[in-house]
């Protein structure tokens, strides 16, 4: 059994708990008899608010699963998934996906935006389907944090890769989720171009106090985290504070090493 | 060979959106392997029947119909009784029997009801000889004598529940005779739809000939070892050239060359509709190649990569194609003929007899459906597999995504202007000429060359189109019809060719109705223009018999009743031209019921003594004054010196080119019993009669149940009722192209779903509900169906205003647009969008948000 729960405490204001997203005793297996696969095996986690926290781990190790898991994309075998006081385990579809649209914000590895909408209608998307009016003010913090002022009227087409997750990161902030949830977001492109998107998150975090979780295998992009979590074979089987690229990196081979005598 | 794996591979995995390519041409290859089977069927039982009908020679008069003498009395035309015995003593002849038989009768039962085939297949009335054994039993009782029995027919019998002693009234041209049913008979081979009744030979010959000792033809059989053709060729020598004697051959094959006429009308324009859908098909075929070659361009290129020619990756689809052209066409030849039989059944249920022991299949039929499915799918296949060749290499290294295809370029911009342009100058031309034949061929072409010019620069309308259609609909939905139409923007090409399919059907449904409707506001604005006679009496096929004439004379309250007939006759100019178009001999009473404006003279000096009336064409042609004296010879009269009293105007669409003349003209040159019945007659009421006049019109016609009897108003409304019904059926077989156009909105739908389980899956997952999803893709479908619908309404609405503007030279003046009928469709194409989006939708919205994520 794995734990990764931290001592619930209480944020700066006071008001609601810190942590934004708990998993407890979660179970999500494939198939079943001879042919059953455990992705995850009674994970307990919680992602603490306003924190930029990284899930590692190697291919195979679950780390997406989790993530799909906790962002209500993916249903559990067993165990409870709560976003803030909300349980979403067993949670119908419909519910479901109004949570994602109005209390969840998602940055895929690609193919993050439509190709029939220009950058700014990409970026309010969620609302419009909401029927929600974006907050201007808000809407143009964001939009001038991740610079993209110039290029609101452009289609994804005319966008570089670095520029689509821009504008991905800009969607997932402009409705002002309590969690973001990002799968590589920076595994689509080159270092310059990631570190920009990566920088991107952290501001995120620090100036606007987002919470944010992101699935990598990049031990760079883990170091923008405030927090590792480390997955193998559907365990957690680590975490690390305040990480490194160096550290992270050195904790990986320390795994590899491990897998490999073991 | 490794090609050839690649295709079978390719189409299997892909099978699921092959299906609709394969239903599209399943349906056009049945419905012509179906129309070929049941034409052949219909064929092949009136083959049969004629051969049992027909005996080894027949002898009967010559230039007669098998109905009339020709000129019209409604007695067929006779040869002696001496002709039979002459007959009988050529050597070879082992029996000649004198038969009489004529198709100008009706057949009551004792309610007044017409027993007659209700399909318009004739009934016949005859005397019962040996020689009709050959092709009847009878089944129960006994054969007709004397005038007060009568044998019927099975199928008829069974149809109005006819039995043994229940009493029949023959209605013929000398009298009507009443009979009981003695016998029934049973055809041995299977009728259509003939009603047959038999009397014995006196009775037949007085009451369908007027007198005994008269057949309507001589049966001949020959004596054993003698041919046909022998016996043929003694009769004749025998009988010197006075009668017309065929072989048992020749007699059907004139018989089935009367029905294979008619059966060739409803088989072409059969297979017209085959083609309309065929040609709807071929818009659904490259669509679906269109978008699977787009989905694999990735793939292609790493063919084209390793080192696949661009023959190799163009035969590939082809190969493809071909499949799916094999596959389509054998189900649609299986299918063709089950549509036959079912074809059968609905024909059985309207009253007509067909033994499915007769399915006729010919070897050709399954040749022609393949042939036909096979090439027109990889034809349509053929520029998707060019483009498919045209792919680069290099594709394999892009980033897939969906491939961008906006280019519809400015040549398909030009062609398709300078096709449209071409087209609606040759409309133009059309509706501005003079004559209807030049104008018929511009119509064509301007038809061929708009229609084609609208599938050409269908992608570069629909842009604008959509952008309409969505800003009145789309914009009340918010993000989720923006995003529909986007979609529907999105590939133009796409939404084009889609829309133009259910634009081709829906093109001919507009022009037709445009037409249809015309016409009737045509005949009904000349109808309030000249006719003046209050009632109008006809039948549908038949003339008018004396005793009827007789009943309606005789009906209280009428100011006059006017007789009409249609004479035979020719007419020579005073500078010798003949024409034989004939004359019309009506009461003086007629120059009031039908007003006819002249160019010169009056009418009703027509109808003095020896005077008539010619059109303004035949006076121009033929240099014809009033005043002039034509030569008119009647047919089975004299000759006629006849001084043209009037000219009337032929801008009409009613009795135009009429030449009238009095029916006491008529009876000065031809023998009483050679005046042809009446074709119509019309009444007036006196005044203030006019109710009960109809009342006691109908009361008196109640006993011929096969004349109508129609006022002004009913006339009308039966005209509108029959131009609807023509027109329902053509909507039936059209149906069939508009089928096929919904499968093709279904077809692109499921194809687009599947080219965007990515962004279907995003946008789940950023929170698009599947009710929300689902309305997207419906709004896409309806877009796209309402500007295919918008296309083809006002192409059709161009089409069919032209057609009038022509046809005004025939008489056809008032354009009338049936605007509930257009916006009917129009609206209808919405529902129908909603329709095709039903499945497309349901499965869009069944996707696994994951696993639409994770697809690569």
């Amino acid at each position: 059994m794995t734990s990764a729960v931290t001592i619930p405490r209480h944020g700066g204001t006071g008001e609601r708990t810190a942590v934004a997203a708990r998993a407890r005793q979660v179970v999500k297996a494939y198939g079943s008899g001879e042919t059953r696969v455990v992705a995850l095996d009674h994970v307990d986690v919680d992602i603490a608010r306003g924190r930029f926290t990284a899930i590692m781990g190697p291919s195979g190790s679950g780390k997406s699963t989790l993530m799909h898991c906790l962002a209500g994309l993916d249903t559990v075998t067993s165990g409870r998934i709560h976003l803030d006081e909300t349980e979403i385990t067993g949670l119908k579809d419909k519910k479901l996906t109004r949570l994602r649209r109005d209390r969840i914000g998602f940055i895929f590895q690609a193919f993050n935006l439509l190709p029939t909408l220009n950058a700014i209608e990409n970026i309010t998307l969620p609302m419009d389907i909401a029927g929600r009016k974006p907050d201007k003010a808000w809407l143009g913090r964001v939009v001038d944090t991740v610079g993209l002022s110039e290029r609101l009227k452009h289609r994804p087409t005319q966008l570089s890769g670095g520029q689509q997750q821009r504008v991905a990161v800009a969607r997932a902030l402009a409705a002002r989720p309590e969690i973001i949830f990002g799968d590589e977001p920076t595994g689509n492109l080159d270092s310059r171009a990631g570190a920009e998107v990566l920088g991107f998150l952290r501001r995120s975090v620090d100036e606007l106090g987002q919470t944010i979780v992101m699935v990598t295998h990049d031990p760079v992009a883990a170091s923008y985290a405030d927090r590792v979590l480390y997955l193998a074979d559907g365990r957690i089987v680590d975490e690390m504070h305040r990480p490194t690229a160096e550290a992270v990196l050195d904790r990986m081979k320390d795994f590899d090493a491990r897998g490999r005598t073991s | 060979m490794t090609v050839l794996k690649t295709s079978l591979r390719n189409f299997f995995a892909h099978k699921g959106r092959m299906a609709l390519s394969a239903v599209a041409v399943l349906l056009s290859v049945a419905f012509v392997c179906g129309t070929l089977v049941f034409t052949d069927t219909m064929n092949t039982t009136f083959d049969k029947l004629f051969a049992v009908t027909a005996s080894d020679v027949t002898v009967s008069p010559k230039s007669a119909g098998a109905d009339d003498d020709g000129a019209g009395t409604g007695r067929p035309a006779a040869l002696p009784a001496a002709t039979v015995e002459k007959v009988a003593a050529v050597d070879g002849v082992r029996k000649a029997q004198g038969a009489v038989s004529s198709m100008n009768v009706t057949v009551v039962n004792s309610e007044n009801k017409n027993v007659g085939s209700s399909t318009g297949a004739p009934t016949i009335a005859g005397n019962w000889t040996d020689s009709d054994l050959k092709s009847m039993e009878i089944g129960s009782g006994r054969a007709p004598r004397g005038p007060t029995e009568v044998m019927v027919d099975a199928d008829t019998a069974d149809k109005h529940g006819l039995a043994l002693g229940d009493e029949l009234r023959t209605i013929a041209a000398t009298g009507d005779i009443r009979a009981r049913i003695v016998g029934i008979v049973t055809w041995k081979v299977t009728n259509p739809g003939a009603a047959v009744v038999f009397f014995d030979t006196a009775t037949a010959q007085r009451t369908l000939l007027g007198a005994t000792g008269r057949f309507t033809q001589v049966s001949v059989t020959a004596a054993d070892g003698v041919s046909d053709a022998r016996l043929k060729k003694d009769v004749a020598q025998a009988l010197g050239g006075a009668y017309k004697v065929q072989t048992a051959k020749e007699n059907a094959d004139e018989n089935r060359q009367d029905v294979g006429a008619f059966m060739d009308v409803i088989k072409y324009a059969m297979l017209g509709f085959a083609g309309i859908a065929f040609l709807v098909g071929i818009f659904l075929i490259i669509n679906t190649f269109s978008m699977l070659v787009a989905q694999r361009t990735r793939e292609i290129g790493l063919m084209r990569a390793i080192g696949s020619s661009r023959r190799q990756v163009n035969r590939s689809v082809l190969a493809e194609a071909l499949l799916l052209g094999i596959i389509g066409s054998v189900l649609g030849v299986g299918a063709g003929v089950g549509i036959a039989v079912g074809l059968m059944k609905l024909m059985s249920l309207a009253g007509m007899n067909l033994s499915t022991g007769d399915l006729t299949v010919k070897a050709t039929t399954p040749v022609v459906g393949m042939v036909l499915g096979v090439v027109v799918t990889v034809l349509a296949a053929y520029l998707p597999a060019r483009r498919a060749g045209k792919v680069s290499p290099m594709a394999a290294l892009r980033d897939a995504g969906t491939p961008a295809d906006g280019r519809a370029g400015w040549v398909r911009a030009l062609i398709g202007l300078v096709l449209t342009g071409a087209g609606g100058a040759a409309l133009f031309a059309a509706a501005g000429a003079d004559k209807a034949s030049d104008g018929a061929l511009m119509l064509g072409a301007g038809v061929v060359l708009s229609l084609i010019g609208f599938v050409v620069i269908g992608p570069l309308l629909a842009g604008g189109v959509v952008r309409v259609i969505s800003a009145v609909l789309l914009r009340a939905f918010g993000p989720v019809g923006r995003m529909a139409e986007r979609n529907a923007l999105r590939n133009p090409r796409r939404t084009g060719a889609t829309g133009a399919a259910l634009m081709i059907g829906l093109a001919l449904v507009a022009c037709l109705s445009v037409v249809g409707s015309s016409m009737v506001a045509s005949a009904t604005s000349e109808l309030d223009k000249s006719v003046g006679a209050d009632y109008i009496v006809m039948a549908q096929q038949q003339r008018i018999v004396p005793q009827a004439e007789k009943a309606i004379e005789r009906t209280p309250g009428l100011a006059h009743v006017t007789r009409y007939k249609v004479v035979d006759a020719t007419l020579t100019s005073p500078d010798g031209r003949t024409d034989d178009t004939g004359v019309t001999a009506a009461d003086p009473t007629y120059a009031e019921d039908l007003r006819r404006t002249t160019t010169q003279g009056t009418l009703s000096a027509a109808y003095g003594k020896d005077a008539m009336s010619v059109g303004s064409d035949y006076a121009e042609k033929y240099g014809v004054k009033v005043g002039d004296t034509l030569s008119v010879a009647f047919k089975g009269g004299g000759t006629a010196k006849l001084k043209v009293a009037a000219i009337t105007d032929d801008e009409t669409s009613i009795d135009q080119g009429a030449r009238y003349l009095s029916i006491e003209t008529l009876r000065r040159y031809v023998p009483a019993d050679r005046i042809p019945q009446n074709m119509i007659m019309f009444a007036k009421a006196e005044d203030g009669q006019e109710a009960a006049a109809y009342t006691a019109l109908k009361k008196a016609l109640a006993d011929y149940p096969q004349y109508q009897v129609r006022d002004q108003t009913d006339y009308k409304e039966e005209l509108k009722n029959q131009v609807g019904q023509l027109l329902n059926m053509v909507y039936g077989l059209l149906a069939l192209a508009i089928i096929v156009a919904v499968l093709g909105v279904v077809n692109t739908l499921a194809l687009s779903v599947v080219e965007r389980t990515r962004e279907i899956g995003l946008m789940r997952a950023i929170g698009l509900s599947r009710r929300q999803l689902r309305r997207m893709i419906r709004m896409e479908s309806v877009v796209i169906a309402l500007f295919g619908a918008l296309l083809g309404l006002g192409l059709g609405m161009g089409w069919g205003a032209t057609a009038q503007k022509l046809l005004a030279l025939e008489g056809l003046n008032v354009l009338d647009i049936p605007w509930p009928t257009i916006i009917g469709v129009f609206i209808g194409s919405a529902f129908v969008g909603l329709f095709a989006a039903l499945v497309p939708a349901f499965r869009a919205g069944r996707m696994n948000v994951l696993n639409a994520i994770a697809t690569e």
